[in-house]
């Protein structure tokens, strides 16, 4: 029995003079596998106009269901996507969903992506379904959606919301996939 | 073409092993869908005349050396049409292959995505991957509005010519030509002058892709997000099949739905784009009720309490005679029927009615002649501009049997004297009369005028809203009882019911879907205010909502489910096809639960199908007609 009891202060032993595994969530966070299929990205061009057209293709191969689309026509002096059409109102259940990956795969513009992030919580329901202004890639000169506005301010002025902290952004441009930096003070606003 | 061809008549023929029999004259692509063989075509449109321009319906003939267009070519004896074949297959294939060549493949921007014959026939029998790059494409123009209702892509084209076809053949108005030549032929409108067509509706449902598409649609909805329910077009009293396609609780359009005894198949842009009305905003959406405090929002119970319990006190303190109700067309048969049961038996009085128009003389000789029998008339005599005003599909139904029939048609102009209109109609034969409502006594007069000699004449009057003909045929009037029975201490028409409530005669108004043109009338408002109470089942707020004592959210057409009755009499379905935005039961439940609040027995379920059954026991003609049937009335009656 003492052999036994000695055996297990052994291996205490030995773990105690290694490095803790545990990190202090959720400020510090690991790296997630590139591929992980996380909260749901909806990417820009390099010149800034959203790269979804509204087709509602992934509402359509959606299984759950989850994915409300509301296209409207581009004005043509001031285009939110390239070409006529461009999604008003894009909303996730992000509840519902159950990450498949089955609308990045319908998507003919790589609009949409599932992105890194997994901390998908919050105190109420109704914030997890995530808008356009949570799931849209910040760029520089973003302009809010009239919508956006009507819904009372654009990213900058409405409140942190854990999904998307206003901004939405999941990285910094150009950072390595999967790698997010802690975002500090988690309620705030994110690095743009 | 015509199945009642006698058997002796028919034409064998075999298809794809399988042998049919067809009238003769028929086509082969009615010979393949007699088979139950299914044959892709573009160009052809069973209500055009082929051209077999798109050449995707060809087949193989045997005893012909080269491919025949199934939709051109006529059937004869013996024939061995075949379409599984590796040639078809082979031309199927490079057919779509050249179709594709400059169609942009905009497919997620298109309107028409999901419902695209393109589409559907490239995957079903086109080339699995393009031989050409998509930066090769030729471009042409895109989004180019025809008019404010149709927005026209010329390079989604592909030439099949049927919306030039049906401007020649259905409208006769000829507005879409085909320009230039060959590669360079594109779809526009003649010297680009926008359409004027009341017609145009139609267009984007007979394009075969997505280059005509309804401005009004225009990126509204994917057809996977539309719930589509059979229903009638709310906006008049022709009747029209509709599918009405609503996304969640708004009705994105009206798509047509072929009732070859109505329609034919087209819809009127009135009709068509009448539906944004029934999305409005603006809806009452909970029972009200005004109290010593003011108005309250009550719970569905205690409005009923107070409705019932404020019309019993009327009618006990002054009798039932003090009471007028006050229906509208745009009520179901049931609700009608209900409506005049609570205020005849319940409440106790005459004086109900629908329509400021006064109906003091009504037969079922005003709808004698039905909508497609207007073809079967060798004459056609139309009274003025106004029936073709009421309801616009009538002008494609007489330039049907104008052109397609050679029939006869007399639009004469007001005042519309006999003598002046006999000597017009010449010869034997049958003569329809078709006038508007207004217009019924010359109608009527006409008729008896042209009988005889020969003659059968028959008239068809047009009326104002979806339901008129229905009110009328239940006795939701103040000197008829259903079916055309005078009734027996006539009471006062809406007019007078409406000023007897100024003048303080009439205490209590039960006033249930008021239509628009009562809530424009000025004498509504002063009725409201003189009555001491005014109970008020509405679905848009509006002078009667504002002046209830106790008010109750009604619904909209599309969101009632029951029958209405057309012009012609036809009783047809109208079906829930969108639910309303409050949990109160429909307006048919209402005047049910009303009429037991009040002491009234129904005796059956406030649904529309037992109350159709009731309905049909009071009015005979309307027995098993609830089917999309004409009620045969005795002529007598």
């Amino acid at each position: 029995m003492f052999r036994e009891l000695m055996g297990g202060m052994r291996i205490t032993m030995r773990e105690m003079l290694n490095r803790p595994i545990t990190i202090q969530y959720p400020e510090e966070q690991r790296p997630v596998p590139p591929r992980h299929r996380g909260r749901h990205i909806l990417h820009r061009y390099d010149n800034g106009l959203e790269k979804c057209i509204g087709c509602e293709l992934c509402a359509g191969a959606c299984p759950v269901g989850c994915i409300y689309v509301q296209a409207a026509e581009n004005d043509p002096e001031h285009p939110v996507s390239p070409g006529e059409r461009y999604a008003v109102r894009y909303e996730i259940n992000l509840l519902r969903c159950i990450y498949c990956g089955y609308c990045a795969e319908a998507c003919p513009t790589e609009a949409i992506t599932l992105g890194p992030r997994l901390d998908l919580v919050d105190y109420k329901r109704e914030r997890l379904v995530a808008t356009k202004d949570d799931l849209l890639e910040a760029w520089p000169g973003f302009q809010p959606l009239p919508m956006a506005v009507a819904k009372g301010g654009g990213p900058a002025a409405s409140q942190p919301t854990p999904l998307g902290a206003g901004s939405t952004h999941d990285g910094p441009a150009g950072s390595a996939p999967g790698l997010r930096p802690p975002i500090p003070g988690r309620r705030g606003p994110g690095p743009l | 073409m015509a199945d009642t061809a006698p058997a002796s008549e028919l034409v064998t023929l075999e298809v794809d092993g399988r042998s049919v029999e067809v009238a003769p004259g028929s086509l082969v692509w009615d010979a393949c869908e007699r088979a139950g063989v299914f044959v892709p075509v573009y160009c052809a449109h069973k209500k055009l005349e082929p051209v077999a321009v798109c050449r995707m319906c060809l087949v193989e003939v045997q005893g012909m050396p080269k491919l025949q267009p199934a939709c051109a070519t006529r059937v004869s004896p013996g024939m061995v049409v075949r379409t599984a074949t590796e040639q078809v297959r082979k031309f199927r294939d490079s057919n779509l292959e050249f179709l594709l060549l400059n169609h942009p493949l905009d497919c997620p921007v298109c309107d028409r995505g999901g419902e695209c014959d393109l589409q559907d026939f490239t995957q079903r029998y086109g080339p699995g991957q393009s031989r050409q790059s998509i930066t090769e494409k030729v471009h042409f123009n895109k989004a180019v509005p025809l008019s404010d209702k149709i927005i026209l892509d010329q390079e989604r084209c592909i030439l099949c010519w049927r919306c030039v076809r049906y401007y020649e053949e259905i409208t006769g108005e000829r507005e879409i030509v085909l320009q230039e030549r060959g590669v360079h032929t594109l779809v526009d409108t003649f010297e680009h002058q926008p359409l004027r067509s009341e017609f145009q509706g139609n267009l984007p449902e007979i394009c075969p892709v997505g280059a005509l598409t309804h401005a009004k649609y225009r990126f509204r909805a994917r057809p996977w997000d539309l719930r589509r329910t059979a229903s009638i077009c709310s906006h008049c009293s022709y009747g029209c099949s509709v599918f009405v396609d609503a996304r969640e609780d708004q009705v994105a359009r009206y798509a047509s739905s072929d009732n070859p005894d109505v329609d034919d198949s087209w819809l009127c842009d009135r009709g068509r784009y009448s539906f944004p009305e029934l999305n409005r905003k603006d809806r009452v959406l909970s029972p009200e009720a005004a109290t010593a405090g003011g108005r309250q929002v009550v719970s569905y119970q205690d409005a009923l309490g107070r409705a019932a319990g404020q019309l019993l006190r009327v009618g006990s303190d002054n009798g039932g005679e003090a009471i007028g109700v006050i229906g509208s067309d745009l009520m179901t048969n049931e609700e009608a029927f209900l409506l005049q049961w609570l205020a005849r038996d319940i409440i106790g009085t005459p004086h109900l009615g629908h329509r400021l128009l006064p109906a003091p003389e009504i037969s079922p000789l005003d709808f004698e002649l039905g909508i497609a029998e207007i073809e079967e008339c060798d004459q056609v005599v139309v009274l003025g501009p106004l029936p073709e005003q009421l309801a616009p599909v009538l002008t494609l139904r007489l330039f049907k049997a104008g052109t397609k029939r050679a029939r006869k048609i007399l639009r004469v102009e007001a005042p519309f004297t006999v003598a002046a209109i006999r000597k017009q109609v010449i010869g034997e034969g049958r003569v329809g009369v078709v006038a508007a409502e207004s217009d019924r006594e010359a109608a009527l007069k006409l008729r008896t005028a042209l009988t005889g000699a020969g003659r059968r004449c028959e008239v068809l009057t047009l009326m104002e809203r979806v339901n008129s003909r229905g009110c009328q045929d239940l006795g939701l009037l103040p000197g008829w009882l259903p079916g055309y029975r005078r009734a027996p201490s006539p009471g006062m028409e809406l007019p007078d019911i409406l000023e007897a409530a100024i003048a303080g005669r009439i205490k209590a108004l039960l006033v249930v879907n008021p239509g628009p043109d009562l809530e424009a009338d000025p004498r509504l408002e002063a009725a409201l205010k003189g009555a001491e109470v005014t109970v008020v089942v509405a679905a848009f707020p509006g002078v009667a909502s504002r002046n209830a004592t106790v008010l109750l959210p009604g619904r909209t057409i599309v969101e009632k489910a029951g029958t209405v009755t057309n012009a012609e009499g036809r009783v047809q379905r109208v079906r829930t096809a969108v639910e309303p935005k409050f949990a109160f039961p429909s307006d048919l439940k209402i005047l049910g639960d009303l009429a037991r609040a009040m002491g009234g027995e129904l005796g059956a379920q406030p649904l529309a199908g037992p109350v159709y059954d009731l309905l049909a026991r009071a009015v005979p003609a309307y027995r098993g007609a609830q089917a999309g049937l004409r009620p045969r009335w005795e002529a007598t009656a």
